[in-house]
């Protein structure tokens, strides 16, 4: 029977991860005992747990990780995209030589062999790609899975010496998960300014739907948290209704919102490539159009 | 002492003609130095001033990574010098060797403790290879990095982490991705684009280069991207009001709303 490693850095949301494990799984936990715990109920064969990380950052676990996994040589390694987790991957790829897949939509193994179907260069086109060997694919991680109740194994590991953490400040603003929302008010650079955010939450509020952004509102403005990006790089959202006001329609912003169930795209460029991937393609002034669909539906 | 800077010379997919069985073809897709890698050069430049370190670029890729262009293009950007592979087996490789080829390629620049990258390339948006980079040399990877400072043996790093941030002392070698909104990287001038004409360069063949093939990877089926079928239905938005009513009307005979 094949096996899957299930590469987990201090966050237990790997129901994905677990839905998309071929064969026998096994969770390495790097974090507190209480993510290790919350592992080991989300439906995953077995956990192996690394010990309290004390202000050692999760990533300087990455060594020992990749010794464990090599040991154990599974024909399949996940883990999610937050960035943590994404370290502990490389490192174990970078230890077996194996290929690293992400945007993958499938994972299967077949006589030892991992094949893998997955959107590429950024989500232009699919590939199924098939290597005679360890694959490790790096995935949406989901939410807390339920299920089972795994034992704990603890292999207390020592983490790199050269780096820790001297301190830890807060988020100000509270997190939000874009994946689960139904509906969903979405704006880009054609806001021109950070007050009228008011006009896109009013929207929003109308709608019942949250709120997010293009990257370029979440990074160097920082109009939004990082949370509310969506893209390739970003959320992968899959709403009822997904209203992206100013947004020009970049293939690495739409990738994240493909799922979409219906697409309103309001620009004042009839020619924006995201009215290519819309349902409804309303040309004119987002400010405008916000305000009165905001009166309208109140 | 060396900083060196893993930079990516690649296309904009948005630009690649797309066939319905999935065959890219690249011919119209002009690349260029990866959008956030400029970012990573300002990073190590600033901290190579302050330090008196050289700042030298790593790239590995398929033959137009040597191009007069492509290392032109690099070294305008701030770096001292640059060391590439440039070798068709390794154009358009995956995460995996990528990684590897560069951390043989640090190993034998020797002298470095720091490794910089940007946040993600442009083409692939993986956000993965320097995590392998790190794992090849043995080294600890941090990412979402908005600022450094010290020097290498010595440094305060800064990061974005869950919605808030971190400060972390580093007294080894370390790799770090920084973030794409660390610093605002300079536009290059007249001036930095004719001294990148005389800055050094020098072009590694690949067999110089140990362990950084992976088993092969077999591209057994190809197809074009998953797209819903989308209605595309055009809304004259000159009048808001008749806009929104059409837009409601729509949305309820869907069900949406
Ligand atoms: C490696 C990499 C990863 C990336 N990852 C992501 C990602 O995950 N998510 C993401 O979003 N981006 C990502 N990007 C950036 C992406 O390529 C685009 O640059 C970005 O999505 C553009 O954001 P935008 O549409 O808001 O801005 P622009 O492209 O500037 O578009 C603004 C749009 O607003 C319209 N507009 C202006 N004024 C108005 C008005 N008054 N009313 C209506 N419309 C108006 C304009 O016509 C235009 O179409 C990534 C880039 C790279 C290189």
């Amino acid at each position: 029977m094949s096996s899957t490693y299930i590469l987990v850095a201090g966050d237990a949301r790997i129901s994905a991860l677990v839905a998309a494990a071929p064969g026998a799984t096994t969770a390495v936990v790097v974090g507190t005992r209480a993510v290790a715990d919350a592992v080991a109920t989300s439906g995953v064969g077995s956990v192996v747990w690394l010990g309290e990380p004390g202000d050692a950052p999760l990533e300087a676990f990455a060594g020992p990780v990749a010794d464990l996994v090599a040991a154990a040589a599974p024909d399949v390694v996940l883990a999610s995209t937050r960035p943590a987790d994404r370290v502990l991957a490389g490192a174990v790829a970078a230890r077996l030589g194996a290929p690293v897949h992400t945007m993958a939509s499938k994972v299967e193994v077949h006589d030892g062999a991992a094949e893998v179907t997955r959107a590429v260069f950024g989500g232009i086109a699919r590939q199924t790609l098939r290597t005679a060997g360890p694959v490790v694919v790096v995935v949406d991680g989901g939410t807390l899975g339920e299920g089972g109740s795994a034992p704990v194994e603890e292999v207390a590991a020592a983490p790199a010496p050269t780096v820790r953490v001297v301190e830890t400040r807060a988020a100000e603003r509270t997190q939000v998960d874009l994946g689960r929302a139904q509906r969903i008010v979405a704006v880009g650079r054609g806001l021109k300014a950070q007050e009228d955010v008011a006009v896109v939450e009013g929207l929003a509020a109308v709608l019942g739907a949250e709120t997010a952004c293009s990257r370029p509102l979440a990074e160097g403005v920082g109009w939004f948290t990082k949370d509310r990006y969506v893209g390739v790089t970003g959320q992968h959202v899959q709403p009822d209704l997904y209203v992206a006001l100013g947004i020009s329609g970049q293939l690495q912003h739409t990738v994240g919102a493909r799922a979409a169930g219906t697409v309103v795209a309001v620009n004042t460029d009839a020619s924006c490539p995201y009215f290519a991937e819309a349902d409804y393609c309303v040309v004119g002034d987002l400010y405008a159009i916000a305000g009165a669909l905001t009166d309208a539906l109140r | 002492m060396k900083i060196a800077v893993a930079y990516k010379w690649a296309p904009n997919p948005q630009d690649a003609a797309v066939g319905a069985d999935g065959s890219v073809d690249w011919s119209r897709a002009k690349p260029a130095v990866s959008e956030y890698d400029p970012v990573a050069v300002e990073v190590g430049r600033r901290l190579a001033d302050a330090t008196g370190a050289e700042l030298v670029g790593l790239s590995v890729g398929g033959p137009d990574v040597a191009s007069p262009m492509a290392k032109k293009a690099a070294l305008s950007r701030g770096l001292d010098s640059a060391v590439v592979v440039a070798d068709d087996a390794l154009a358009g490789a995956g995460t995996t060797p990528t990684g590897r080829a560069l951390a043989a390629l640090v190993q034998r620049l020797g002298d470095v403790d720091l490794v910089l990258t940007g946040d993600s390339s442009v083409d692939a948006g993986a956000q993965m290879v320097p995590a392998v980079l790190a794992g090849a040399l043995g080294w600890p990877a941090l990412t979402d990095v908005v600022a450094v400072s010290g020097t290498a043996g010595d440094l305060t790093v800064e990061r974005a982490h869950a919605g808030g941030s971190q400060v972390l002392h580093v007294t080894g070698p370390v790799v770090l991705a920084v973030a794409a909104d660390a610093v605002v990287p300079r536009v290059p001038g007249m001036k930095d684009i004719l001294s990148a004409g005389k800055k050094p360069t020098e072009e590694v063949p690949l067999a110089d280069l140990a362990g950084w093939q992976t088993a092969p990877v077999e591209v057994v089926a190809t197809a074009g991207p998953e797209l819903k079928v989308r209605k595309g239905q055009v809304i004259d938005g000159a009048d808001p009001a008749a806009a929104v009513t059409a837009l409601v009307a729509a949305l309820r005979a869907d069900g949406v709303l």
